[in-house]
Order: C-alpha cells, then sequence, then structure tokens
C-alpha cells in the first residue's frame, strides 16, 4: 500500500514538473516579452585598441574592441556596433561604419585625396568611438573615446614577401644560367614544331611566289606576348629578306606598328637587303577588333599569302583569321597565350605554339646563348612548383595547413 | 573595276532602294521620320548581309563593307580617343586656362612627386608623344625610341611581378590537394559511394588533378629531351592538354551560335518584319 | 647613345615598376598612376601616327594602281566623313547645306586622288581643277551656311546625330556579324578537325562532344553525361589549366625580365 502511495505520488511528481515547468517557462516567456518593451541597457564596449593599418598607403586605422559582455550572452540584445570618427577628442565623431554583433574590429580605410569626402588625414591625431546598437533600434553611445592614433604609410609590403623571394630566386636562376651560356655551356634545348615549320613555311612561299603575312595580334606593345611576337618577327623578316620574299605586316596597335616598322627594317638591314624594305609593308589598319579582322581577312583572299603567321593576342577573332587562311591555302602557323583561343589555333592551324612556347620561341629561333639561358631558368622554376606542390600534398594529407599559408599575397 | 563589279553594285543599288521604299512604307514616323528610319535599318541588313556573303567568296560587297568599316572605325576610335581621353581627362589636369578653353571643369590632381605639382608632370608624357611622331622624321627617328623604352619598360616591370604573383605564387597553393584522403575521411573506403560530391570521388578528382599538372608541366619543360619515363610523361600532359582544349571548344559553341541567332533575328525581324523580335 | 639610352630606360623604368609593387607608401602608388596614365597619353599621339599610316597607305594603293585600289577611295571617305561628324553639329533643327559639304569634300578627296594618280597630263589637270573647284565650293558653304559649325573644344560632335546613326547603323551591324560569322567557321573547323586521325585529335573531339552534350536533356542518360561533363569542366580541365597558367606566368615572367635586364632586345630592332 505505502509502495503503491509511493509510486503514485513519484508519477504525480512527474506529470507536475513539467506542467511547473511549462508554466515557469511561460512566465519566463511573459517576463522576457515584459523585458523587451523596458529592456536595461547593455553593457558597453571595452579595451579599444587603434593601431595603422599595415602594409598600406596609409589614410587608414585598425579600430579593435572588446565586444559588450550583453552581446550573445547576458542580455544578449546587441545587433550590432557602430564605430565613430573624429580629429578631436571633444568635437564631433561622424559615424563612418557598423559592423554586427559579435565583431571585435573594423577597418577604418579612407581616401587619400584631400577633396574626397572619405579622407583620412595621415601624421594627424586620430579619435574613435564604439557605440552599441541594441535589438530595439537603439544606439547607446558610449562614454569612451579612444585615441590619439595616427595613420601612416609603410614602405614595405610584409604580405609580399613571398613574391619578394621568388623575384629574387627568379632573377638569380636567370642571371647565372645567362652567365653559364655566355661562358659556353651547351645548353640543350627541345624541338618545338611550329617554330621548325617557319624555315619550311617562308621557302615554300618564295618558290610559289606568294607573300606571307604575319599577324601580331590585338595586343599592345605593353603586352609581353607582342614583344615575344617581335622577336619572332625580326627573325622571319630576315629570313624573308634573305629570300626576298614578300612580307605583308598589318597592324592593330599604332605602338605596335611602329615597333614592327623598326623591327622588320633592322631586320632587312641585318640581311643586307636595306633597299629592299617597303616601309608600307608594315602598316596601321584600325584599333578596331573586328574591323582589323575584316581587313586582313580581305587581304589574305586577295593576296593569297603561302604562309600566314599568327603571334601574339588573340581574341575572338581567332577562328575567324585561321579559318579564312585555311581557305586561302595557307600554311598556319600560330602562337598565342590566351588560353581560351589555343583550341582554335589547334584546330584549324597546321602549327601551334601553345601557351609558353610562345615564349621560348624566340630563344629556339636565334639560339642566341643568352636566351638559351633565360630558358633554363625558366624550367628550374617549373621544377620549383613541382616540389613545393609535392611537399605541400604530403603536407595537406597530415592535416598541415601552414605550408600553404607562406604563399599567400597580401592585396 | 571589273564589269561585273558595277553590275553588281547596280544591282544591290536597285535592291536597297526597293527595300527602302518598302521598309518606309511599312514603319510609321517616331522621333524620326519613317523614311530616314527605314534607311537606316536597311543599311544594317545590307551591310549584314554583305559580311554575310563573305561565307561565299570574297566580293565586291564584301570589300565595300569592309573597307567602309576600316575608314569608319579608325576615325571613331581618334574622336573618341581625342573627346574622352583628350579633352575629357587629360586637359582639365593640366591648366586652368586649357580646361576653361575646353569648357572643361579644372580637376588639378592633389597629388605630387617630390613636391612637383601633378599638372606640370604631365607635361613629360606630352613630351614624349611629340618624340614618338619624330618617327616621321629620317633625322631625327632615332628619337621616337624613347617613349617606346618607356612604355616597354614600365610594363615589363608591371608584369613581371603581377604574373610571378597570380600564376606561379598563387597556383602553388592551390595545388596543395590531400591524395591519402582527408585527414577525417574514414568513411572513404567504407562508403564507395560514387557521388560527384562523394569522398571516393573527389580522392580520384586529386590525383587526376594531380596527375594532370604535373605531367602538363612536364611537357613545357623545354631544356630536358623528353625521352623514357620523361617522355611518356609528357606524352600524359599533352593528352590532358587536349581535353582541355576541347572543353573549351565545347564550351564555346554554344555561345557561338547565340551569335548567329541575334542577327538572324535581326535580319528577319527588324528588317524584314516576319519574325517578332 | 642613340642605342643605348632606350635600354637604360627600359631598365629603370622596369625596376622601378618592380621596387613599386613592393612599396604601398603613397608617393610609390602615385607614381605608379601617373605612369600609366603617360601610357595612355603617349598612346594618343600613336594613334594619329596610326591614322597618317592607313591614309598613306590607302593613297599608295591609289596611286600605283594596285588591284582593288578603288576600294581605297571608300575607306578614305568613310574615315574622312566620320571624323566630320564627330567635330561638327547642327546648331538649330535644319542641318541646312551640311551634307551638301560633305559631298563636296568628298568629291575633292576623290578628285585629289585620282589626280595623283594619273599618269596623263590632261587628267591629271582636269581632276585638279575639279578637286580645286570642289574645295571653293565646301570652303564657301562651311563659312555661309549657319545651320551647322565645326566644334573642336566642345564634344558636341558627339551629340551629332549622324555620328551616332553611323556607329548605330554601320559599324555595330558589321561588328555583330563578323562575331556571327564564328558560328559558321567554328562548324567548319570542327569538321574538319574532328576526323579523329590521332589519339589526340580524339581525346579532342571526345571531351568537346561530352561537353557540348551537357544541356541536352533529350540524350540517353543525360544525366550522368551532365555529371561527366561538369566533372571534366572543373577536375581535369582545371588540371591542365593549371599547367598552363604556370607555363605563360614562368614565360611571361621569364620574358619580361629578359627584357628589363637588356638581354631581349628584339622589339627595338637590331640590337
Amino acid at each position: 500500500m505505502k509502495l503503491q502511495l509511493l509510486l503514485l505520488s513519484l508519477l504525480i511528481l512527474m506529470f507536475c514538473v513539467p506542467v511547473g515547468a511549462q508554466e515557469d517557462s511561460a512566465m519566463v516567456d511573459s517576463l522576457a516579452v515584459d523585458s523587451l518593451a523596458a529592456l536595461p541597457v547593455p553593457a558597453p564596449v571595452t579595451d579599444i585598441g587603434l593601431s595603422d593599418l599595415p602594409n598600406d598607403h596609409g589614410h587608414a586605422v585598425v579600430v579593435e574592441w572588446t565586444p559588450s559582455t550583453d552581446d550573445g550572452s547576458g542580455l544578449a540584445n546587441v545587433v550590432g556596433y557602430q564605430i565613430n570618427y573624429g580629429l578631436s577628442k571633444d568635437g564631433p565623431l561622424d559615424s563612418v561604419g557598423f559592423v554586427p554583433s559579435a565583431s571585435g574590429s573594423y577597418e577604418h580605410v579612407g581616401s587619400k585625396d584631400e577633396n574626397d569626402r572619405t579622407y583620412i588625414p595621415d601624421h594627424t591625431d586620430l579619435y574613435y568611438r564604439v557605440d552599441v546598437k541594441t535589438v530595439d533600434g537603439r544606439l547607446l553611445v558610449s562614454a569612451e573615446v579612444a585615441g590619439p592614433v595616427q595613420s601612416s604609410g609603410q614602405w614595405y609590403n610584409t604580405g609580399r614577401t613571398a613574391v619578394l623571394i621568388a623575384v629574387a630566386l627568379f632573377s638569380f636562376l636567370t642571371i647565372f644560367y645567362v652567365q653559364q651560356a655566355k661562358a659556353g655551356k651547351e645548353l640543350y634545348i627541345r624541338p618545338i614544331g611550329g617554330i621548325e615549320a617557319v624555315d619550311d613555311a617562308i621557302g615554300r612561299a618564295t618558290e610559289m611566289g606568294r607573300p606571307i603575312l604575319y599577324v601580331l595580334g590585338l595586343g599592345t606593345a605593353a603586352d609581353v606576348a607582342t614583344i615575344a611576337s617581335f622577336t619572332i618577327l625580326g627573325r622571319v623578316a630576315k629570313r624573308v629578306a634573305e629570300y626576298q620574299t614578300p612580307i605583308m605586316v598589318p597592324t592593330y596597335d599604332p605602338i605596335v606598328m611602329t615597333v614592327a616598322q623598326e623591327v622588320v627594317k633592322s631586320s632587312y638591314m641585318d640581311a643586307g637587303r636595306p633597299d629592299d624594305y617597303d616601309e608600307d609593308s608594315v602598316h596601321f589598319v584600325t584599333q578596331s577588333q573586328f574591323a582589323y579582322v575584316a581587313a586582313v581577312n580581305g587581304m589574305m583572299l586577295r593576296e593569297r599569302p603561302a604562309t600566314c603567321v599568327y603571334m601574339g593576342k588573340f581574341f575572338a577573332e581567332s577562328l575567324l583569321l585561321a579559318e579564312t587562311g585555311s581557305v586561302a591555302g595557307s600554311i598556319q602557323i600560330s602562337g598565342t597565350d590566351e588560353i581560351a583561343q589555343i583550341p582554335f589555333f589547334i584546330v584549324a592551324c597546321d602549327y601551334t605554339l601553345i601557351g609558353e612556347e610562345l615564349y621560348a620561341a624566340s630563344a629556339y629561333l636565334g639560339r642566341e646563348p643568352k636566351l638559351l639561358g633565360s630558358l633554363k631558368a625558366q624550367d628550374w622554376g617549373k621544377g620549383l612548383f613541382v616540389v613545393l606542390s609535392i611537399i605541400g600534398i604530403i603536407l595537406a594529407n597530415f592535416g598541415v595547413e601552414s605550408f600553404g599559408a607562406l604563399f599567400e599575397v597580401a592585396d | 573595276m571589273k564589269r561585273s563589279t558595277y553590275l553588281v553594285f547596280g544591282g544591290v543599288v536597285v535592291l536597297f532602294a526597293l527595300s527602302w521604299i518598302f521598309k518606309s512604307s511599312v514603319l510609321e514616323d517616331g522621333v524620326y521620320s519613317n523614311v530616314w528610319e527605314a534607311f537606316k535599318v536597311t543599311l544594317a541588313a545590307f551591310l549584314t548581309l554583305a559580311i554575310f556573303s563573305f561565307l561565299y567568296k570574297d566580293n565586291p560587297l564584301y570589300k565595300f563593307a569592309e573597307h567602309l568599316y576600316v575608314g569608319i572605325s579608325a576615325a571613331y576610335w581618334m574622336c573618341l580617343a581625342f573627346w574622352s581621353t583628350v579633352v575629357g581627362n587629360f586637359i582639365p589636369r593640366t591648366f586652368e586656362s586649357l580646361s576653361a578653353a575646353f569648357k572643361q571643369p579644372y580637376q588639378p590632381s592633389s597629388w605630387d612627386i617630390l613636391g612637383i605639382p601633378g599638372n606640370i608632370i604631365y607635361i613629360i608624357p606630352v613630351l614624349l608623344g611629340i618624340m614618338l611622331l619624330m618617327r616621321l622624321s629620317s633625322k631625327y627617328g632615332w628619337l621616337s625610341r624613347w617613349p617606346l623604352a618607356f612604355i616597354v619598360g614600365t610594363t615589363a616591370g608591371l608584369n613581371f611581378v603581377r604574373y610571378l604573383r597570380s600564376d606561379f605564387v598563387a597556383q602553388v597553393s592551390s595545388t596543395f590537394v590531400p591524395l591519402l584522403g582527408t585527414p577525417d575521411s574514414v568513411s572513404v573506403w567504407s562508403s564507395f559511394d560514387l557521388n560527384a560530391t562523394g569522398p571516393v570521388v573527389a580522392l580520384l578528382s586529386n590525383w587526376v588533378i594531380f596527375i594532370g599538372v604535373f605531367s602538363g608541366l612536364v611537357y613545357f619543360f623545354f631544356s630536358k629531351e623528353h625521352t623514357g619515363w620523361f617522355g611518356r610523361t609528357s606524352k600524359v600532359g599533352i593528352w590532358v592538354l587536349m581535353i582541355t582544349f576541347g572543353a573549351s571548344f565545347g564550351y564555346t559553341v554554344m555561345g557561338r551560335i547565340s551569335l548567329l541567332v541575334g542577327r538572324i533575328t535581326y535580319l528577319f525581324g527588324d528588317w524584314l518584319g516576319i519574325v517578332q523580335s | 647613345m642613340k642605342r643605348q639610352a632606350p635600354f637604360a630606360l627600359v631598365f629603370i623604368f622596369g625596376i622601378f615598376m618592380v621596387i613599386q609593387f613592393f612599396v604601398p607608401h603613397e608617393t610609390s602608388e602615385n607614381a605608379y598612376e601617373f605612369l600609366l596614365d603617360w601610357i595612355i597619353i603617349i598612346g594618343i599621339f600613336a594613334l594619329a601616327l596610326g591614322i597618317w599610316s592607313l591614309f598613306k597607305v590607302s593613297t599608295e594603293k591609289i596611286k600605283n594602281r594596285k588591284e582593288a585600289s578603288e576600294y581605297s577611295y571608300i575607306t578614305l571617305i568613310g574615315l574622312f566623313v566620320m571624323m566630320a561628324f564627330g567635330f561638327t553639329q547642327r546648331t538649330g533643327e535644319s542641318w541646312g547645306l551640311y551634307f551638301i559639304w560633305i559631298l563636296l569634300c568628298c568629291a575633292c578627296i576623290v578628285a585629289l586622288m585620282t589626280m595623283r594618280a594619273s599618269v596623263d597630263q590632261g587628267k591629271k589637270r582636269m581632276w585638279a581643277i575639279g578637286a580645286l573647284v570642289t574645295l571653293v565650293g565646301a570652303i564657301v558653304v562651311a563659312i555661309f551656311d549657319d545651320a551647322w559649325q565645326f566644334y573642336f573644344t566642345d564634344p558636341q560632335g558627339f551629340e551629332n546625330t549622324m555620328f551616332r546613326a553611323f556607329f548605330d547603323y554601320v559599324m555595330m551591324p558589321i561588328l555583330a556579324t563578323m562575331f556571327a560569322l564564328l558560328a559558321f567557321f567554328i562548324a567548319s573547323a570542327a569538321y574538319r578537325a574532328f576526323r579523329a586521325r590521332n589519339v589526340m585529335a580524339s581525346l579532342l573531339l571526345l571531351a568537346a562532344l561530352l561537353v557540348m552534350s551537357r544541356f541536352n536533356p533529350y540524350l540517353p542518360f543525360a544525366e550522368y553525361v551532365a555529371k561527366a561533363s561538369n566533372w571534366l569542366m572543373n577536375v581535369p580541365n582545371l588540371a591542365a589549366q593549371r599547367a598552363i597558367v604556370v607555363g605563360i606566368g614562368l614565360g611571361i615572367v621569364g620574358t619580361a625580365l629578359k627584357v628589363i635586364l637588356g638581354i631581349e632586345r628584339g622589339y627595338m630592332g637590331k640590337g
């Protein structure tokens, strides 16, 4: 009997506690609703730290603080923080940014232009205040104004040290192998199909009595691919001058035209035929992509060049050029570093230099020791890439992420 | 010009006139008169057809359109360069009197280099530009190499560090992929799920990436003969490269077709009015 | 001096840009922005050189009576007309004698070019008179017609409806059509190349077909084709792209360094 009473009481207690808890939670809920209407003020931020933003041109400050104790805990009524800045501790402080709750830092980046609204003067005392914004939309102005802090530009960006090491390493390798090549060391270079075909193609043009068309692409003289193309043009023009074959070089960029004229003229002089040089063979067409292509296509179909050489920067017009050259019955040799256009050249041209082969072509054509030496340095660069990748992969398998962080470069 | 060329042009002019008259009768007056609008639409349509005629072979119509386009586009870019760059950008930064003469707001650069104001510094590129024009002189043509040297040197230095950063340093860490499974992927071998997002496919993909990158780089080695294992790896590399080129080719096809659809829509819609564009 | 000074300039500016990359200070950044502006300004002078080259080549073609030289008249007329539109604008609602002026100028250009190309002295004299008459007529119209005027200090030319019309109804249709030609050429290129003569061509063909098929819902096993295609784009494609990018990057870096150090001198002609 007593045991049954005890069990019954226990059962009653078991049912009452959840109900009671519900009543308590209901009480708590109603309390929460009530307290929302008359919320106490959250605690302010503390420990505001100000420092100059590193590795920049100045005019930027990092503001850090310890979030309010009521952010995410306690009253949990903080929605974010407003950062204010001014030039005087007692003067007006303007809002410069807002961050959500749980944030503890803000980068105040201003303009370096004095006439700009967001200008922050360097080497000048700056003051900051961090206000708390609550869930119900109130902005609680903090009593603490931190400062002064001064922003300034740095003379070295430590975040780019990885690139500096790469620059030093690559420069050392290049200079080292160039010196080795100058000292007479034999440097092997594997055959590059497209370039080996150039001589044969020029010979073909001479036999057929038809000109050679050389297209430098749509790049400017600032593009490295165009610079590589100039070197190849020089070699081709020298051969052309020796064989007395006409050459046509329509250009897209006027500066490229200027350089190309210089290159071709020098090649004719090198070949001992300065009088054969026709300045109009290298001419400007237009700086409009498809107008240029329309003109070159027309040239191909009218002049029927025996060989078309496309070396440089190409875009959507690559297929137009290559297909028209094919219709004209020309041997086509192409080379570009534009990855998206390489497939079209591969499909439509007889020989294609893929990516880096364009840059190797100038060394291959001339066989100058200095140029071969730099090619060796490039290969060492690739070897280094493979070695570093293998090390990184091994470490990644063991969960070591810090090695990858060494290669991060700051903006 | 051959007689046949004159006949072709004559025929085209007659067709153009007929089309223009027809279009004028169909169009209604808007901001501009229907005759002028009809002329513009007909001209655009005929130039479109002239370029399309290139697909058959080189012909007088295509030559006409090509030469017209070359001349007009060269002049267009000249005008744009003058008004936008020279008058809109350069002159406001130089002298106030010059800006006033060209009715532009004076916007001097607020920066200087070692105390020399910005607007004075802008005289230097003008001098370099004039040196470039010396190219036309046989006696002073050598001066044109100086601005070229400036442009080539500046951009070579810029490209040197930029590409070393983006195409070498940044690529190294991207290649760190786990080849023996992720540290917590105990389920790799317990669950042979061939789902693309599953751990097995992810692991195989990592191996493909590693082999692809490694063999692709071996293909681009120039200073070693491609024989033996090196040669075989290089061969694998070129196969992987061909896969990527094929993928790139296939990816571009649809975009190119859509360009053709656009022109056909113009011809059948805006010009002939057969299709509602 | 004439040959060495440019290479010294290349070295100085090249090294400066390399150092500038590591110096975030304001002075360095200002210098960087100045130098990039200088390149744009020099480019404008180069454009003038280019226009001169185009003009010279066209006139030489006409003078030497080369094949299809008649079309060079079209180029010159197009060049002049568009430039005229870019620097003139009507002052009121009416165009007045503006188009007569354009026609007179075009006739003058044709007459001058034909005169230059003529061998017969009598014809040369006739064309010269024609050029003079049309030139005088154009000058008279320009002076006395108030319906339009030249603008060299005000970009009114941009507002010229003819300038706009030539851009919208001549340049843009031709540009778009040239682009559209790619659809035909891509088909012909694919037909020629995808005959699978060797392993490499077969791989290229298969990869292209797989990627082209991925959005086609009517294929059998379309879902698996799409998945395979996505995997192809995201994995082997990525691997090869990375290898190419690294190779190209090192190539660019190597060439740029050779240019800065003066090892590569081909771009300056003899060197």
